[in-house]
Parts: C-alpha cells; structure tokens; sequence
C-alpha cells in the first residue's frame, strides 16, 4: 500500500502544483487585461502632457470648460430618459410574456433578440434613414431633429430592449402560484394582488434591470457617435479627445467620471444580487396564466408593435443598404456592398471581424470556462480563487471606452514588455475577451452550481487526475451553457465598437468600426451595408448556435431525461 | 452554526420516533431490558477483530477550525482492519466534517491521521487510499453505468477484457448485473447509490466512506439498501466508515459507534454499549427514547425521586443536590396499585406491538413514559385516567449530572 502511495503522491503534489500556476495564469490575464490598464489610466488622469504629477488639475480644467462639463448633464439626462422608457416598455412585454397567454410568445421572444445581433450603430443608422432630413417619417418629429436627443433615446431604446426584457422576464417568471391562490380565496381584487405580490416580487429585476439599462445608455457609444449631432455626451467626449484632439490627459478624466456611474450601478446590482437569492423559495408553485381575452389581445397588440419596430428598423437598414440612392432613386442594387468608399476594402474589415470574433469565442470560452471551473470547483488557494471571482465580476463596470483608452495607456507604453501587442490582433483579442468576461463567467459558475459539488471528489477518490474529469464529465455536462457563452462572445466580438475603436490599426480595422467610418465620410448606404452584413453574421452564427444546441440536446437526450 | 448551538434536546426529540421501531423487540421483552437480539454485535465483533487486530486508521488530536468557528476540536480515534464504524450525531455536529478530514477532502487545522501506520495528514486526496459515496451520489450523468463504474479502472490503463470483467463482477456484486449500458437518469435512487458503491469499490480502496448514502432514499429502500451494505462490507472485509445522523442506520450496520456532538465524541462503543450504558445524558436522549427525571442522589447506591426512595446502580454523583436520572421506556415496568410508585396514565399511544404509556408520577409530579406489551396493559387495567404501580428497575437506571445536558 505504501509503496503505490509514495509515488502516487510525488505525481499529485504535481497535480496541485498545475492547478496553483492555472489560478496564476488566469489571475494575471485579468491583471494584465484589466487592473493594470485601468490604474495606468487613473495615473495619466492625474498627470500632464509631459507625465508629471498635477494632482487634480485635469479635472479643475474638465469642471472650468462648459461644453464638458454639460455633457455630464447631457449624458446622464439621456440615460434616466432611456432608462424609463426601456424598462415600462419591457416591463409590459414581459408581463405579456410570462403573465398572460396572448398569442404568438415564441415569435415575439425572438424577434425580440434581434438587436443584439447588431452594432447599436445599426438602429442610430435607420433612425436617419426614417426620421431624418430626408427621413419619410420626419413630419412626426413636428419639427424636432432626429440629430441629438430624440434619436440617441430612440436608439438607445431600441438597442437595450432586449437586455432589459431579459432581466425582466426572469424577474416576473420567478412567481408563486400559492401567493395568488391565497389572495384570491380572501376576495382580493386583481389589482391589488398586481401591487401586493407581482410588484413586490419583481421589485429586484426591476431596480436591476433598471441600472443595467442605465450603465448601458451612459456608456454606450455608438448611437451617439451616429445621431447624436451636435449634441455632446461622456462617451462621445473621450472619443473626440483621444482621437479628434489627441488630448489624453482630458481623456482620462472624463473616463473617470464615465466609470462612476457604471460603478455605482455594478455595486447597486451586486447588492441586489445578494438579496434577491434569499427571496425565493424552492417550494415556490410557478403561476401558470389563465387565458382572458381582452387582457390577452391588449398585451398581444403591445407586443406586436414592439416587434413591428424593431423590424422596422432592421429593415430600414437593409432596404437602404440595397437602393441606389435614397431617397431620390429607389431602384435596388447590391453596389453598396462593395464598399468601394473604403480603402482595403470593407470585405477585409468583415474578415477582420470574423477572425477577431472567432479567437474570441475560442479562447475566450475555454479560458472563462475553466477560469470559473477554478473559482468553483477547486480546492485550496482559497484567497487566490476569491481575488479571481471579484476581477471576474469587475469588467462589467468598466464601461467599453474606459476600457479601450485604458489599453493604449498601458499598452502604448515603450518600457511595458507586452508593447508588441499594440497595434496586433492579439490586443484586440484580449480587450474584447476582458471587455464581455463577466456575464460569460456568472453563466459559467451558474452552469457549475448546478453539477453535483462532490464530482471532482470523486475523481480524485478514483484517483482520476483533475483535468481528466474536468473534459470527461464538467466539460460535456455544461456544454449547453459553454455554447451559450460561445455565441454571447461571437455576437460581442462582432458588434463591439466602442472598446476596440481606439485599438485597432489599418490592417486589424473592424467591420464595426468600417460601419462608422462610412458614416463619418457620408457614405451611409455602404455604412448601412456593412451594418446589415454584421446583422446577418451574427444571424447566422445564432441560427447555427441554436442548431447546435438542439442536436446536441437530442443527443444527449438519453442521460438528460429526468428520472 | 445556529444548529449547532441549538441545546442537545431539541435534536433528541427529532430523532425519538425512528427509535420505537427499533426498540420493540426489546420492549416486547419486557421490564428485563437484557434482549438477547442486541448481544449478536459484540459476538461478530470479536470473530472479527479476533482475525485482524491491527490498527487501519488512528486520527490523533485532529482539530478543524473555520475561522472563529471550531467544527471538531482534538478528536482521537482509532478504527481496526475491517471494521465497520459509524459516525453518528445531530446535524452540525462534525461527523461529516471529520469523515471529509480522513478523505483530505477538507484538511483539518491541527492533528494527524494515519493510514495502516503511513502519514496521510498532509496528503492531497487522490494520494489517500479510498473510495467515497455521497448522499447525492453524484453519478456522473453522462456516462453509462458501465463507464461509472469503471471511472477509476480507466485511469489506470487496465487490460479492457481485465476491466469489463471487473466492471460485470462489481455489478453483480450489487445486483446490478445486466444495466451497463443505462444512464444514471435511468435508474432509481437505490439503484444509483448501488452504482456508486460499485465505483467506490472499484479501485479496490483499502478504506470505504459513505457520507449518508441512504438519508436521500425511501423508507423500504432504504432498510433493503442498508442489509446489502452491511452483508457486503462484511463479504469483502473492507474497512468502513460512514456518517449517519439516523440512529437506527448506525445501530444496525456499525460493529462501533461514535457518537458525536459540538465537534467532540461523545462516546465509542458497539451499538449494545452505546444503547445499554450512554456515556452521556446526551447519548442517552439522542439513542433511542429515554425518560428524564429529576432526582437527588443520596449516596452512592440510593437517590431520593420526590418522596420516595430508590435503589440504583452504583454512581459517582453523590454529594450533588440534583442530578438527572435517565430510563428507556421498555426499561419501565408497570405492576399493581399500591406496589412500587404510584402514578396516574395520562396517554396511551398505540404503537403496533406495544403501546407507550405516558404517566405523571404521583408525589413529584414528573411524567414518564412505558411501553408495555399488549396484554400486560390489558391485565393491568390500563387506561387513561386509571392509577396503576411502576417499577424502576435499579440496573437500569442511569444518573447524570444536571448541568452536562446544557454544555
């Protein structure tokens, strides 16, 4: 016994010693990716041109100019506007959805994913074509220009839609039959019961779903960079800094303050996390909805026109990016796909986009994947696994433009050994991947939670080394959840603009970023084009996704079926 | 953590009413108490260690600590080749904590453990020799049962006709022979953790833990399960050690007890000695039923119950003012008016083969409860209202002190 021991345990001591440098790895990839850049950038928010400290004096400067300091108003009046009106609307839906038996839910539900499918150009770019000054719907506005406030909403809204509808629906399905049955024995009328238990339940969801469309509106950079004219928010600020005047001082401090708000609201939807888990019960009775015909039409006719919208504007997008030259001669052509404005060509940018999006999802699932597996699943090191869960859950709070200056901060710098990576695909690779960690990694650790927590104990009962039953049973039991993340990455990776705007050079440009600089040099048509070509992409990608899935599913079907 | 600061009682009267099934035939037997069924452990106990005498496993001051919080503190335990030994006791009370120490599945703060004389304190689990079942089972979902099964065997890069074989004798082994190619979703919860046996026995692990595989099972499941782990551990004479918080579970399958509490051991002993002479007012009340009573102790072989005057074995607690006399029900025997105490029948539950009589003792005012056979309650006169006699046999009575309950 003795003698198969002794060697045993010389082998296994080098098992823990590769799980300890798989948790260093992973720990300086979000060092590297995010720490680092992060605190080089609050540094250069403090220094002048020439890299001496100046204590606060960038932001005295950023508080004494007026145009900056109104794109905070700006910034955040346009985010609390948006905010509102994509919350009500996806509250509504989603009580359609879960509370209701209106008809047509499954078409509603994926139709109402499509925008994220696209960059938020996409909706700002339609929103031209149909409310624009050539816009056949201008009249509507009563004068008001698309170019500025009304638009960034109305693209915001467009493009946030399906997040908060998301967050939403899992908010309002959470619900307990026996509440409503108790209710309705004591005579309680149905409004009341709507106050006193739907309100109250969904109360979480709604605050987070609240701050998640928030940090998104406030941090979004694309529907501004489009429609927002004249009309100057945070985002679009450090844009015109960093690129239009290269002013990376004044850069750094309005991403400071662009990153408060985004803190704010991680930390109110941590807080909420944790509340939440003690809210509900496991002997919950889901509420199954009875059908009643006029509540049912409302909720279905709401729905509907929220899914004509989002057709609309897809479709706008797609019908201009076929005629000739809107509005003055609609015949159709396929000459905008060319991209014959565009040096290089934009099918290079797509491919570019296709590559940068395929080493994401690949490198990307497999390492947050196993990153999580490492927090979840593995014995010791327990402050090493705690410090890379937190850094985990960090990078949703940075929002993609702090992000994105952040690297060429650290990046850029001649003395940094990783300098190489500047101006490579491998940076555009790593801030995407570090850019969208987090929901990929709460996906994951979700998926983990639900295997039974004595699977790697019985591996290493069976003397089965680690990484054995980590491909044999973690790996392919989570696999639904592991292509979730795959296609979360490819659909990010493929529509990101505002992280990889400031890093990509002339050979790595992004399809994304081709998309406004169509814009930028009036060439909406191809911008169009080139939107729509993401859209179908990325269309693609979740149909073969979902393909996937369900063969997989079926395949599986005979040890998933439950006993 | 709340639970295990709870007081010691409240988990007694949670696990009271398994006991009456185990202790009728004992009851059924009368005021004796000395039921010949319970003498078979200590016999096969002896056969075995009369074999193999060596010592498998010696935990020595193993303590854990989670922060503030001691969950074991300076236990020391030996177990013997081939013995059975269950860890039992209330939830949160550090059998599963200790049994996971032993795996290295959750290293202990200070002590150490040895296996067959090797250290193994420090050793990271897969370098320990065991096999492991746990309460979920935790099957993997996606290989059949074969490949379950032969989970370990693959690793080691056995012959594959070596392997099959060894795979189809271990199914056969838990009557399982003819289900390798079904998936765990499959099967039922009896079957699964029978699968999981099998795998844990794969290896041929010179040490067995169980981590209450039955408590997730059905009730007729569960005693069919518990007879064909006890037949085959004793078959293969593999040492084994599992966790239970079900008294009955221990007092059937174990050749030793220990019983634990607050991170400590209570009491080790074969299943005869932990039900005949508890340790502690808290074996006392978490084994089986036990009545508690208020007495005084007036010198080493008399006590003082109310009025009246007892004999009682010899005790060490002379001098105190109070202190805690404990019988079992079936130890209570009930006789005619006038001999004995006199008590009045305040309840009387039907419990099959005999029924639990619940008395207030007249002149202290105390309630105890009897089971008393069918027919002796139907010669007594017995009913709710009636006076009848009681009789505390001195040999079975037990004295604690007032104060160790509350520890």
């Amino acid at each position: 016994m003795m003698a198969r021991a002794l060697p045993l345990s010389g082998r296994l001591s080098g098992e823990s010693g590769l799980r300890l440098l798989m948790l260093l790895l992973a720990l300086a990839l979000l060092v590297i990716g995010l720490l680092l850049p992060l605190a080089t950038m609050l540094i250069k928010s403090v220094q002048d041109r020439s890299g001496d400290f100046v204590g606060l004096a960038n932001f005295a400067r950023y508080v004494q100019t007026p145009a900056l300091v109104g794109s905070i108003i700006n910034s955040v009046s346009i985010a609390l506007i948006s905010t509102l009106t994509v919350v009500s609307l996806a509250f509504l839906c989603a009580y359609g959805i879960t509370r209701t038996c209106m008809p047509g839910k499954r078409v509603f539900r994926m139709l109402s994913i499509l925008p994220l499918l696209a960059p938020s150009l996409l909706p700002a770019i339609s929103l031209v074509y149909l409310f624009g000054n050539q816009g056949w719907f201008k009249d509507v506005l009563l004068g008001e220009s698309i170019y500025g406030p009304i638009g960034i909403v109305m693209g915001m809204t467009f493009w946030i839609f399906p997040h908060a509808l998301m967050i939403m629906m899992t908010a309002l399905s959470n619900s307990d039959a026996r509440l409503y049955e108790a209710a309705d024995a004591l005579g309680t009328p149905k409004w009341r019961s709507f106050l006193t238990i739907t309100l109250p339940g969904a109360r979480y969801g709604i605050i987070s779903c609240a701050f998640v469309a928030f940090t998104l509106a406030i941090t979004d950079f694309g529907v501004p960079k489009i429609i927002g004219g004249q009309f100057s928010v945070l985002a679009t600020d450090v844009y015109r800094q960093v690129v239009g005047q290269q002013n990376f001082q004044m850069g750094a401090v309005v991403s400071v303050i662009l990153l408060l708000p985004a803190l704010l609201s991680f930390a109110v939807d941590r807080w909420i996390q944790r509340r939440q888990v003690a809210q509900l019960s496991a002997r919950a009775v889901p509420w199954q909805p009875t059908p009643s015909p006029l509540r049912d039409w409302v909720f279905a006719l709401l729905c509907y026109g929220v899914a004509a919208a989002i057709l609309a504007v897809i479709g706008t997008a797609i019908y201009a990016s076929l005629v000739q030259f809107w509005p003055y001669n609609l015949s159709l052509t396929l000459d905008h796909y060319a991209f014959k404005a565009l040096a290089g060509g934009g099918w290079d940018a797509w491919l570019n986009s296709l590559t940068l999006a395929f080493w994401v999802t690949l490198i990307g699932t497999l390492v947050i994947f196993f990153n999580a597996w490492l927090t979840e699943k593995s014995q010791g090191y327990r402050p090493l696994r705690q410090g890379l869960h937190f850094m985990a859950m960090m990078p949703m709070a940075v929002p993609g433009m702090v992000l994105g200056l952040s690297y060429i901060f650290y990046f850029n710098q001649a003395d940094n050994p990783l300098n190489w990576i500047y101006g490579t695909f491998a940076i555009l690779v790593l801030n995407t991947l570090v850019h969208f960690y987090t929901v990929c990694h709460l996906t994951s650790v979700t998926a983990l939670k639900q295997l039974d927590p004595e699977f790697e104990a019985v591996g290493a009962s069976l003397k089965v080394p680690f990484w054995k039953t980590f491909c044999r049973i973690t790996l392919p039991v989570s696999l639904p959840s592991v292509l979730d993340i795959s296609a979360y990455l490819f659909m990010n990776a493929m529509t990101t603009v505002s992280a990889v705007v400031f890093l990509y050079n002339s050979d790595t440009r992004l399809a994304s970023i081709a998309v406004m600089h169509l814009d930028e040099a009036g060439h909406f048509a191809s911008a169009a084009a080139m939107a729509v070509l993401i859209f179908f992409t990325c269309l693609g990608v979740k149909l073969l996704h979902a393909v996937v899935s369900h063969l997989l599913l079926t395949r599986a079907q005979r040890w998933r079926q439950a006993t | 953590m709340s639970l295990v600061t709870a007081p010691p009682r409240h988990h007694a009267s949670r696990q009271a009413p398994p006991a009456t099934a185990g202790a009728s035939p004992r009851a059924v037997s009368g005021p004796a108490a000395r039921a010949p069924a319970r003498d078979a452990a200590p016999q096969a106990l002896t056969t075995r260690s009369a074999s193999s005498d060596s010592i498998h496993l010696k935990i020595s001051g193993l303590t854990k600590r989670y922060g503030q919080f001691t969950a074991l503190s300076e236990i020391d335990l030996a177990i013997r080749e081939g013995e059975f030994v269950c860890f039992l006791g209330p939830s949160g009370c550090g059998k599963t904590t200790l049994l996971r120490a032993i795996a290295g599945l959750a290293p202990q703060s200070e002590g150490t453990i040895h296996q067959r004389g090797q250290d193994i304190s420090r050793l990271p689990p897969q370098a320990r020799d065991f096999g492991i079942v746990f309460q979920s089972y935790a099957l993997f979902p996606n290989l059949t049962v074969f490949d379950n099964v032969a989970y370990g065997l693959r690793n080691r890069r056995d012959a594959r006709d070596a392997m099959r074989r060894r795979v189809t004798e271990l199914l056969t082994l838990v009557d399982l022979a003819g289900s390798e190619g079904k998936y765990p979703a499959a099967l039922s919860g009896g079957q699964q953790q029978r699968v999981a046996l099998a795998r844990a026995l794969a290896t041929e692990p010179g040490l067995l833990l169980l981590d209450e595989p039955l408590s997730a099972l059905d009730a007729r499941v569960r005693l069919h399960l518990r007879s064909q782990i006890k037949a085959l551990q004793a078959r293969l004479g593999v040492t084994t050690i599992m966790v239970t918080h079900d008294q009955e579970e221990a007092l059937a399958m174990a050749d030793r007890i220990v019983v634990m509490n607050h991170g400590v051991i209570e009491q080790i002993g074969t299943p005869a000695e932990i039900y005949r002479q508890p340790a502690s007012a808290f074996v006392a009340e978490f084994i089986g039923s036990m009545n508690f009573l208020q007495c005084c102790p007036e010198n080493a072989s008399t006590l003082r119950l109310g009025q009246q005057r007892l004999e009682c074995a010899a005790h060490d607690l002379e001098g105190l003012d109070q202190a805690r006399l404990a019988i079992r029900p079936e130890a209570v025997s009930l006789c005619a008016v006038g001999e004995g105490l006199s008590a009045q029948v305040e309840h009387v539950e039907f419990l099959g083969a005999f029924l639990r009589i619940t008395l207030t003792l007249e002149g202290c005012g105390q309630t105890l409860s009897a089971d008393v056979a069918l027919k002796d309650s139907e010669s007594l006169g017995v009913r709710v209202g009636a006076r009848v006699g009681v009789r505390l046999p001195s040999e079975a009575i037990r004295l604690y002190p007032l104060v160790e309950a509350q520890a």
